[in-house]
């Protein structure tokens, strides 16, 4: 699905990502956690198309075509999906007009008719019964005073109209509360199939225990340095993040 | 500058020759007010942008033509010259006025209890104590030159009286018509609205030129307009004229206790567009409304200069300002608060927001508030810049197209001054041709 080599970032001269490599196969779950600043959204951003990034080397393929060559709407309507760390508020653009112009933009990307004003609200309904998202919410401009938590939702019932092939779930878990965490968890893995893939980045295990990660990744001063199993996210959430702070410093000094 | 003298010679003649048609008109107390603007236009000139109400424009371009005068005998403008003026799918009264002149054959006056409707020189001798208690009282024109001019040739134009307690379902639409299609020609026109107590109106104004090769329309329209104890009016102003018609133009309102003021200008072109706009709130709780949206391209000049007077306690003003500016177009904002002494717990809120969609257009923006009590919530804030590059990026992060972004964002940028207009017909008209020029904008 996605095989990133060696990919540098850079913003405002500044180095942020040192030489990324990570393949995600059809239908995996990749969850990438770190500490604060290491670079994890910066990663989400340079994959969905952000244009602040300087592209300073390497390369990503998305189902064998080069990514980063695509301007971002090209990628969504590809199939790859972010859902944002911090969903911008905008006022006066209705959610419901908003996701028809985006669902008919992914559509027509795949050679298929604009849906029918019917069939639209009926999916809206569906997947609004998804995430547990209330009519008035959809109603109002996107994300307009809505909540932390809100937001969050409302990414994740973006990505159930959308339905990626790539999902980018960017701390989507902080500003839930416990049940609201359950129900989005619930959603994402409802979405899943063999043919989508999910990166999950949280600081959490507890999100983990909802959507469970075929791998964990440790990404620290832009570079991964440590990945496993889902047993890595216990381990961190055991010991913190001091001998994976040791661990790379080895490296780097070896 | 010979040029200037020109034309305010030729309105010193314009005057002498217009005094003398007047008949039995010449003795009233009108005429007199209208003798003494003629002196004070004189004394003032035509403002130059040495004139701080006018620094950011500059109307000797307007002034330096020769205009024909209250032309409209020679004017032919015919039904369908208009067709695309007026309102769609309403019944409304339609007063349309050429070149000044009242066009009966070209209006529709719908004869209903409450209304009292006519051109304003027919009231001018049926109307005489509503009319002498009114006019040239709140357009003060002892200081302000355009007024003095417009006050001077103040000879026609709508007069509404709305009797106390009657709602009026049906819009009125006041048409101004500026056919400078044979000659460059000078419009003024004078408009009083009086509303009673309890009652409700709606107005529609706009203005519209028609020209030929190299002839400019100026057009000067004024309105006078009286809200009584709760009364509510609500006031559209739409231009979207072509690039070669200059107007300026004001609405003066007196709102008494407890009255709403809902006011929406909407500007798409023209060439130089100044509209003036005033409230005073002389009545306790009386409440005022000022939105505004300009969006304008090529050269075009829009300059808003409005003005909330609290003189009394209670009192609540509203007003939002929003642009969106190409090519080489430019604004002018100047939103002036004034709260006198006694108008203590005035509520007095102001904003002006703008989107330079080129780096050659530009804004002048400044609020202006004279607080003389103590006890009073007031704020203003002025933004101008670009589109907000993170909801562009949101959105494309959803597959719409850099286009689509902005175009989205653009629209509901001016949205929230659009869904001010109560009148159906008219938002949703507007809606979709704001809809229309942002998706050309965007794609030329
Ligand atoms: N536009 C920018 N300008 C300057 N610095 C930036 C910019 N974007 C990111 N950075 C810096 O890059 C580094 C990585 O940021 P990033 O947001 O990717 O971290 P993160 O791993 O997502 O952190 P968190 O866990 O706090 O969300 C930080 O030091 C951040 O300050
Ligand atoms: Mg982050």
């Amino acid at each position: 699905m996605l095989t990133i080599t060696n990919l540098q970032a850079s913003v405002e001269g500044k180095e942020i990502l040192k030489g990324i490599n990570l393949t995600i196969g059809k239908g995996e779950i990749h969850a990438i956690m770190g500490p604060n600043g290491s670079g994890k959204s910066t990663l989400a951003s340079v994959l969905a198309g952000r244009e602040d990034y300087e592209i300073t080397g390497g390369t990503v393929v998305f189902q064998g075509e080069d990514l980063l060559e695509m301007s971002p709407e090209a990628r969504a309507r590809e199939g790859v999906f972010l859902a944002f760390q911090y969903p911008v508020e905008i006022p006066g653009v209705s959610n419901t007009n908003f996701l028809k112009a985006a669902v008919n933009e992914v559509r027509k990307h795949r050679g298929l008719a604009p849906m029918e004003p019917k069939a639209f609200l009926n999916m809206m309904r569906e997947k609004m019964a998804l995430v547990e998202m209330d009519q008035a919410m959809v109603s109002r401009s996107v994300n307009e005073g809505f909540s932390g938590g809100e937001k969050k939702r409302n990414e994740i019932f973006q990505m159930a109209m959308l339905e990626p092939k790539l999902s980018i779930l960017d701390e989507t878990d902080s500003g839930l509360d416990i049940d609201a965490l359950k129900i989005v968890a619930n959603g994402v893995n409802k979405l899943r199939s063999k043919e989508t893939s999910t990166i999950v980045i949280t600081h959490y295990q507890r999100l983990l225990d909802y959507i469970v990660p075929d791998f964990v990744h440790v990404l620290y001063k832009g570079r991964i340095v440590k990945s496993g199993g889902k047993d890595l996210a216990l381990e961190l959430e055991a010991k913190g993040y001091d001998w994976i702070k040791e661990l790379a410093q080895e490296e780097v000094t070896a | 500058m010979s040029e200037v003298l020109n034309l305010q010679e030729k309105l010193v003649k314009e005057f002498v020759r217009m005094e003398a048609m007047l008949n039995g008109q010449a003795q009233t107390p009108v005429h007199t007010i209208r003798k003494q603007a003629m002196v004070r236009f004189t004394e003032l000139g035509f403002p130059t942008i040495r004139h701080e109400e006018w620094k950011y424009t500059n109307i000797m371009p307007v002034v330096k033509n020769d205009y024909a005068f209250n032309n409209h005998t020679t004017s032919s403008v015919t039904k369908s010259d208009i067709a695309s003026f007026l309102l769609p799918d309403v019944e409304a009264n339609v007063l349309v006025f050429v070149n000044g002149s009242f066009a009966a054959d070209l209006s529709t006056i719908i004869s209903q209890k409450g209304v009292e409707v006519m051109p304003l020189a027919e009231a001018f001798k049926k109307k005489t104590t509503v009319v002498e208690k009114h006019f040239a009282k709140y357009a003060l024109w002892q200081n302000d030159a355009m007024l003095a001019l417009n006050t001077a040739f103040a000879l026609n134009g709508a007069y509404i009286e709305i009797a106390s307690g009657a709602v009026i379902e049906e819009p009125f639409h006041l048409l101004f018509v500026n056919d400078s299609r044979s000659q460059s020609t000078f419009a003024p026109a004078r408009n009083l609205v009086v509303v009673g107590t309890n009652a409700e109106v709606t107005i529609v104004e706009s203005n519209h030129t028609l020209v030929s090769g190299e002839n400019y329309g100026f057009t000067n329209v004024v309105s006078e307009v009286v809200l009584a104890d709760n009364a509510r009016l609500h006031h559209y102003k739409v231009q979207q004229d072509v690039e070669q018609s200059y107007f300026v133009g004001a609405l003066h309102a007196e709102q008494e206790a407890t009255s709403v003021l809902n006011t929406v200008v909407i500007t798409l072109s023209g060439g130089i567009v100044r509209n003036n706009l005033s409230a005073v709130l002389a009545g306790k709780g009386a409440d005022t409304h000022f939105y505004g949206l300009y969006l304008v391209n090529g050269k075009t000049l829009v300059d808003n200069h409005t003005l909330a007077d609290h003189a009394v306690a209670h009192c609540t003003s509203n007003e939002l300002y929003k642009g969106i500016m190409d090519d080489r177009s430019t604004g002018v904002f100047n939103g002036k608060i004034m709260v006198r002494p006694d108008a203590q717990k005035t509520l007095a809120y102001q904003s002006n927001r703008n989107i330079l969609m080129s780096p050659n257009a530009t804004v002048n923006t400044k609020p202006q508030l004279e607080i003389f009590a103590d006890d009073v919530k007031c704020s203003h804030g002025c933004t101008s810049g670009q589109l907000d590059d993170e909801s562009v990026f949101y959105l494309r992060a959803r597959g719409l197209d850099k286009e689509q972004a902005r175009a989205l964002l653009l629209y509901a940028f001016a949205g929230e001054i659009t869904e001010k207009i109560q009148l159906g017909t008219l938002r949703e008209r507007l809606e979709s041709i704001i809809a229309e020029r942002l998706h050309q904008e965007l794609v030329s």
